[in-house]
């Protein structure tokens, strides 16, 4: 059954927005058609939080909050879901929730124009998170900025939340819950004006849609594409939603390799792959905030193909491979093989990332470093990933990848056959140092010059082969 | 009954209830009567051009728009400069810097608007620009004339000096990064009236830009203000964005909301001055300074704006906290085609700061001193070398006192050998330590903009208007002055209703600027409240006959004269049926201080406020990477009003120095462009950039010398300094990587760029040499 209205959960009630404009996001709906002004407009990038809201989502008879953030998400996202923004946790007496009062008696607010979304953040940290250390909550306001603070009193604010504590939201679940059953996502098409939005439920609608529609735009997180119409102001007339389709988005774990579904959240993947990779969790904790995790996605990483996106020289290193379909056939293609140009890729119209496949190397070494101006939530200067095992001293299986570097993130392939076989010394680091300027004419750019992005690409060779012969990490304990 | 105060304790913030519910309104929240346009700007694409066409057609044409404006539409002046000319609104022949304003849109939705100004076609004859401040320098391209001031004979003290040292340092531009970005509201009224919402720190500046711009009276146009979402001196002077809606409103006779979206905020808007130094240096061999001459040169962007009382005060900040017997300071204000570099937080006085620090930093470690020695020996004494180079005479200093105590709390001297002894059997990662002061002035030194007025009421019911100049930025400062007013009435702090600033209820205020605001606004409204007392007194004395009583007592909701009390309700009731005024208008002007500007001397400041703070960093010498493991501060706050936003204040300003001196970098291209115009290509410290470890202490014997309202001292720029410490505490550890041998040459920020390739500059030097 199709339909052309988007329905959530708001105030306690269903709520309908029939015919959307599919380019309108959450944030244009809260303040222009909603008319509710707490939700603030920092940076229409997903930059600085101020626009941060909250979505419940029904898994599993249970109610998941996550905090997005409402500057870079779409209406259409809502589907089904529960819109929570920062009026709605004043209770009805008009008392402040546990999370409002804490901030007030830790004086969290200054200006009070970043308050909201951390309100937000903290609000959905309140809800999913079984402690409240320094670490969760940092993680968890990333990607709030304050210019006012220092954050200290924040922190502050957080630590002393009481988890026991049950808020009107515990107290009101069954409702909300029962409400949301009401509205479980359906098979969305809107024609509004001159533009198509399909979100179909199991991917053969989808093949369908792609078949009469070559040209659309596949869309799952919406992180990088909706910038499109933020920033460029421009318009995206054919956009297919990926994220309803439920096959999408699964995690497959097994001796050998490990496979990420295309519409898989960034959130979802960072936990499983700390068992085999834990300096690629690093990373991803790196790669955005909480808001951006929570719905960006691997495959997206992948299809934007930018020579900076942070999962992209880790997965080239560990070998993964990624399956396209369209609406014909699915075909296999090694990463390495996928990235063409700056932000090309072998995806053709039409064609969608079904899976990514991970290989599972269970006795070798990987390691990740990501070089950025800021530790959270920055871009990388330089990334870089390592995979090799160390057989008799020698150094075997060495595969390694750079983002920053060139147009694509790209192997280092002058650099692994200068290691390959080699023995493992000192004398051979700097030698493979040196081929790296073989591999790679770095560009100088707002984030670093191409001097730097040489310098560290070096130096983080120096830094792996250091750690693994000292066995332990040489890092600043962020 | 004991009396309660309502001074020194710690109340929250007056709208920090409203904050965390999304229900404090900012500009872009007023509710907006039916057919409110939506604007947007369109702006140059060259840094440096002549304007050959601009054409408009198709931005007419474009869906939604009501109007375009131009140049052509101004009826009065083109200009928003606040003290010197050179700000046009729209330049009519010639654009001086990417992302000035050229033309502006009505229509009927922001998004419409904004869609319909990227549709001009502007055609240019290009310009070479100057982008940098050494091409500025090589060229003389100035926007005003520097200064030259001197006090003893510095070019024989340094020939007589045992040792010398000369070297340049650069510090560099910050974006404001306020939350809330610049953002405006016009509503025509009847006779051409305008009611203007703005996110502004200088409501009256931008009634008089706006009257002059439409050719109209001041008295036609009310500006209103209840809170900004951050200013940090970033709203101190851009009046374009108010200016440009004014315009629109008045043209279209409809009310227009116009709202810079973030990327034309960063490029349209002015920024912190980088400052670029050359200096030589004598000093003994412990280290204290005999002679010194320096040069200061600042990118001032494209017109004058705030540049000359920034590079002043650069001027008088040159000495930070130290004694300089012999010195000449010599400044150029570099006139460059980039956006016109304005107030920021500190206000020159960092970066002056910032460049004898270095110089300071330097001789501990051309010495081979602990650089905290070297401080302390150059420091003013209390009745000697107390007369600064301005000619001011020191009369309140405690900087030795502060330093030394945060010496010992925070165990500063076992902790310097703990990392001297960790970097030797660490190879990678390097540990540093630094101290520094903070000595910051205190007052506008553009002398007349020391005044501020207020307006208090008092209603039948004994509740309290209270209005005043200063605007709410996050600061504080209405919950400061209503406490203060509340203490002074000796009424509870709910009695005391604190309202929009309003340019119809308080005239020709001055900026929210130069730390003064509480200081100065606080003391109008205590004079207003003083005038009502006093009408209250005679009408009490007269009617009750009392006589001969001086000492009359506010507290508890009682005026107290002796043995007979009255609860303030009823009096002000029974005041009011005999016909008595129970408002008043206050008045402040700040006494004591005087310059003359022409030989650079006189008592520019009211008080001084001082500081210190101790920084422990770690670096990644592969990587050039920085973390900030701990932080200790101790700050004179004077008798705070309210302890909690004092500290609000000094935490935040010392995070905002340390992105200033770390990681915030404002890049341009060589033609002009900048390129850091977003959060994701700009950054700003996250939660977890701050320190570590975070020990933030009030200093408690800190009382104000000086008559400024409860004896307190402010806190709105001073702690931004403080943060000078986590950027000498960096150069320390890449001064470990040469033994402690050579002097590193590090400028700010300290990106793990500049850490990177300071590192590597230092160790081919040490090869080269030994």
């Amino acid at each position: 059954m199709l339909s052309n209205s988007i329905k959530f959960v708001f105030e306690d009630k269903i709520k309908e927005i029939k015919n959307p404009d599919p380019n309108e996001t959450i944030l244009n709906l809260i303040r222009l058609r909603l008319k509710k002004t707490g939700t603030k407009e920092g940076c229409a990038e997903g930059g600085c939080g101020a626009c941060t809201v909250v979505v419940g989502e029904l898994k599993k008879d249970k109610i998941i909050y996550n905090a997005i953030n409402s500057c870079i998400a779409f209406t259409t996202s809502l589907e089904g879901k529960q819109l929570l923004i920062v009026e709605d946790l004043i209770k009805k007496d008009g008392s402040l929730h546990p999370v409002q009062s804490a901030m007030v008696n830790f004086h969290g607010s200054q200006c009070g124009f970043c308050t909201p979304g951390f309100i937000m953040s903290l609000f959905a940290m309140y809800k999913n998170k079984t402690s409240y250390d320094k670490k969760t909550i940092e993680e968890s306001i990333s990607g709030n900025l304050c210019r006012c603070t220092g954050y200290r009193p924040i922190i502050d604010a957080a630590k002393s939340l009481d988890k026991n504590k049950a808020d009107q939201f515990k107290k009101n679940e069954k409702k909300t819950i029962s409400l949301l059953k009401k509205i479980r996502p359906k098979n969305i098409c809107i024609n509004n004006e001159s533009k198509k939005y399909f979100a179909p439920r199991t991917i053969d609608e989808l093949k369908k849609i792609i078949k009469k529609n070559e040209n659309a735009e596949f869309i799952s997180g919406g992180t990088d594409m909706s910038l499109i119409v933020t920033k460029q102001k421009k318009d995206i007339k054919n956009m297919i939603y990926l994220n309803s389709i439920d096959e999408l988005n699964y995690i497959k774990e097994n001796d050998k390799y490990i496979e990420v579904g295309g519409t898989t959240p960034l959130i979802k993947f960072e936990f499983i792959i700390k068992k085999y990779y834990p300096d690629f969790n690093r990373i991803l904790k790196r790669y955005g905030s909480v808001q951006i995790r929570n719905v960006a996605t691997l495959a997206g990483n992948i299809a934007t193909a930018s020579p900076i996106g942070d999962s992209l020289p880790l997965l080239l290193s560990l070998d993964a491979s990624i399956t396209i379909e369209d609406f014909k056939k699915k075909t296999v293609i090694p990463l390495k093989e996928f990235f063409i140009g700056y932000r090309k890729t072998m995806l053709k119209k039409g064609q969608f990332i079904r899976s990514i496949r991970i290989p599972v190397f269970k006795k070798n070494i990987f390691k990740a470093y990501k070089i950025s101006k800021r530790i959270d939530d920055d871009i990388s200067s330089v990334c870089a990933s390592f995979n090799l095992t160390i057989v008799n001293k020698k150094i075997k299986n060495i595969k390694i990848a750079y983002g920053g570097m060139a147009a694509t993130p790209k192997r280092a392939f002058y650099c692994e056959k200068m290691l390959l076989n080699s023995n493992f010394s000192e004398d051979i680091i700097v030698k493979a140092q040196k081929s790296l300027e073989k591999d790679f004419q770095p560009i100088d750019d707002m984030r670093a010059s191409k001097n730097y992005r040489i310098e560290i690409a070096k130096n983080l060779l120096t830094k792996c082969f250091a750690e693994i012969k000292n066995n332990k990490l040489i890092r600043l304990s962020y | 009954m004991k009396k309660i105060l309502y001074i020194n304790e710690k109340r929250i913030h007056d709208s920090a209830r409203k904050h965390v519910s999304g229900l404090a309104d900012y500009t872009d929240d007023i509710n907006e009567p039916n057919g409110t346009l939506h604007g947007a700007v369109g702006w140059s694409k060259q840094a440096h051009a002549l304007i050959k066409k601009i054409d408009l057609s198709e931005v007419w044409k474009s869906e939604g728009v009501i109007t375009v404006i131009t140049n052509n539409d101004i009826p009065g002046r083109n200009d928003v400069g606040p003290v010197f000319d050179g700000d046009p609104i729209f330049p009519t022949k010639k654009v001086e810097f990417y992302g000035q304003p050229l033309f502006a849109v009505a229509a009927t939705s922001t998004d419409l608007a904004r869609k319909a100004t990227l549709k001009a076609k502007i055609s240019y004859k290009t310009l070479k620009p100057i982008v940098t401040i050494k091409e500025a320098l090589k060229k003389k391209n100035f926007v005003l004339k520097g200064k030259k001031i001197q006090r003893g004979n510095p070019t024989n003290a340094i020939l007589k000096s045992k040792n010398c040292l000369k070297g340049n340092f650069t510090t560099g531009s910050q974006e404001h990064f306020y939350l809330e970005g610049q953002v405006a509201f016009v509503i025509p009224k009847e006779d051409k009236d305008l009611l203007v919402y703005s996110s502004t720190q200088h409501p009256s500046e931008t009634q008089q830009i706006i009257s002059k711009m439409l050719n109209q009276k001041s008295n036609s146009v009310t500006v209103l203000v209840r809170r900004i979402g951050g200013g940090f001196g970033g709203k101190e002077t851009n009046f374009l964005t108010s200016s440009i809606c004014a315009l629109l409103a008045s043209k279209t006779n409809k009310p227009v909301k116009l709202r810079l979206d973030r990327d034309d905020d960063i490029i349209m808007t002015g920024k912190r001055h980088d400052f670029y130094s050359d200096y030589e240096v004598g000093f003994n061999d412990i280290g204290v300074i005999k002679g010194l001459k320096i040069k200061l040169a600042s990118r001032c962007g494209m017109s004058a704006d705030l540049s000359g009382a920034i590079n002043e005060r650069a001027l008088l900040h040159i000495d930070n906290a130290y004694y300089l017997s012999n010195v000449q300071v010599q400044n150029y204000l570099c006139k460059t085609n980039t956006v016109s570099s304005t107030a920021f937080r500190g206000f020159g006085g960092n970066q002056g700061m910032m460049a004898i620090e270095n110089i300071i930093d330097n001789i501990a470690r051309h010495l081979k001193k602990d650089p905290a020695e070297v401080r302390k020996n150059n420091f003013y004494k209390k009745n000697y070398k107390n007369i600064t180079h301005y000619g001011m005479k020191i009369e309140d200093n405690v900087i030795q006192e502060i330093f030394n105590k945060l010496i010992k709390k925070s165990n500063y001297k076992k902790r310097y050998s703990k990392i001297k002894k960790f970097n030797l059997n660490s190879r990678y990662l390097k540990k540093g330590i630094a101290i520094t002061p903070v000595k910051f002035g205190i007052s506008f030194t553009t002398i007349h903009l020391n005044q501020a007025g207020a307006l208090v009421h008092i209603y039948t019911d004994g509740s309290v208007y209270l209005n005043h100049g200063g605007i709410e930025m996050g600061q504080g400062t209405n919950t400061k002055i209503a406490q203060l007013v509340s203490n002074a009435f000796g009424i509870s702090y709910e009695k005391i209703k604190i309202s929009s600033t309003n340019t119809s209820k308080v005239p020709n205020t001055s900026a929210s600027a130069a730390s003064s605001t509480t200081d100065l606004n606080g003391a109008a409204a205590l004079n207003a409240v003083s005038k009502i007392k006093e009408n209250l007194e005679k009408f009490i004395k007269k009617k009750y006959n009392i006589k001969n009583i001086k000492n009359i007592v506010y507290e508890n909701g009682l005026i107290k004269f002796n043995n007979k009390s009255f609860k303030f309700d009823s009096i002000i009731q029974e005041a009011y049926l005999n016909r008595i005024s129970l408002s008043s208008t206050g008045f402040y002007s700040t006494p004591k201080i005087h310059f003359n500007k022409k030989t650079f001397s006189g008592r520019p400041f009211l008080y001084f406020c001082y500081g210190a703070s101790v920084t422990e960093v770690t670096i990644d010498t592969l990587t050039g990477e920085n973390i900030i493991e701990r932080v200790d501060i101790l700050q004179d706050t004077g008798k705070a009003i309210n302890p909690v936003l004092e500290l609000g204040q000094i935490e935040g300003g010392f995070v905002q120095g340390q992105g200033w001196l770390t990681m915030e970098e404002v890049n341009w291209k060589p033609n002009g462009q900048i390129i850091t115009i977003s959060p994701s290509t700009y950054k700003i410290p996250a939660s977890s950039d701050i320190p570590k470890i975070f020990n933030v202490e009030i200093f408690k014997q800190g009382k104000n010398k000086e008559n400024v309202v409860n004896k307190s001292k402010t806190t709105g720029e001073p702690p931004l300094m403080l943060a000078m410490s986590v950027f000498y505490a960096i150069k320390d550890a890449v001064a470990s990587v040469g033994e402690y041998k050579a002097i590193p040459k590090l400028d700010a920020p300290a990106t793990p760029e500049k850490i990177l390739m300071s590192l590597k500059e230092l160790k081919s030097r040490i090869s080269h040499n030994g």
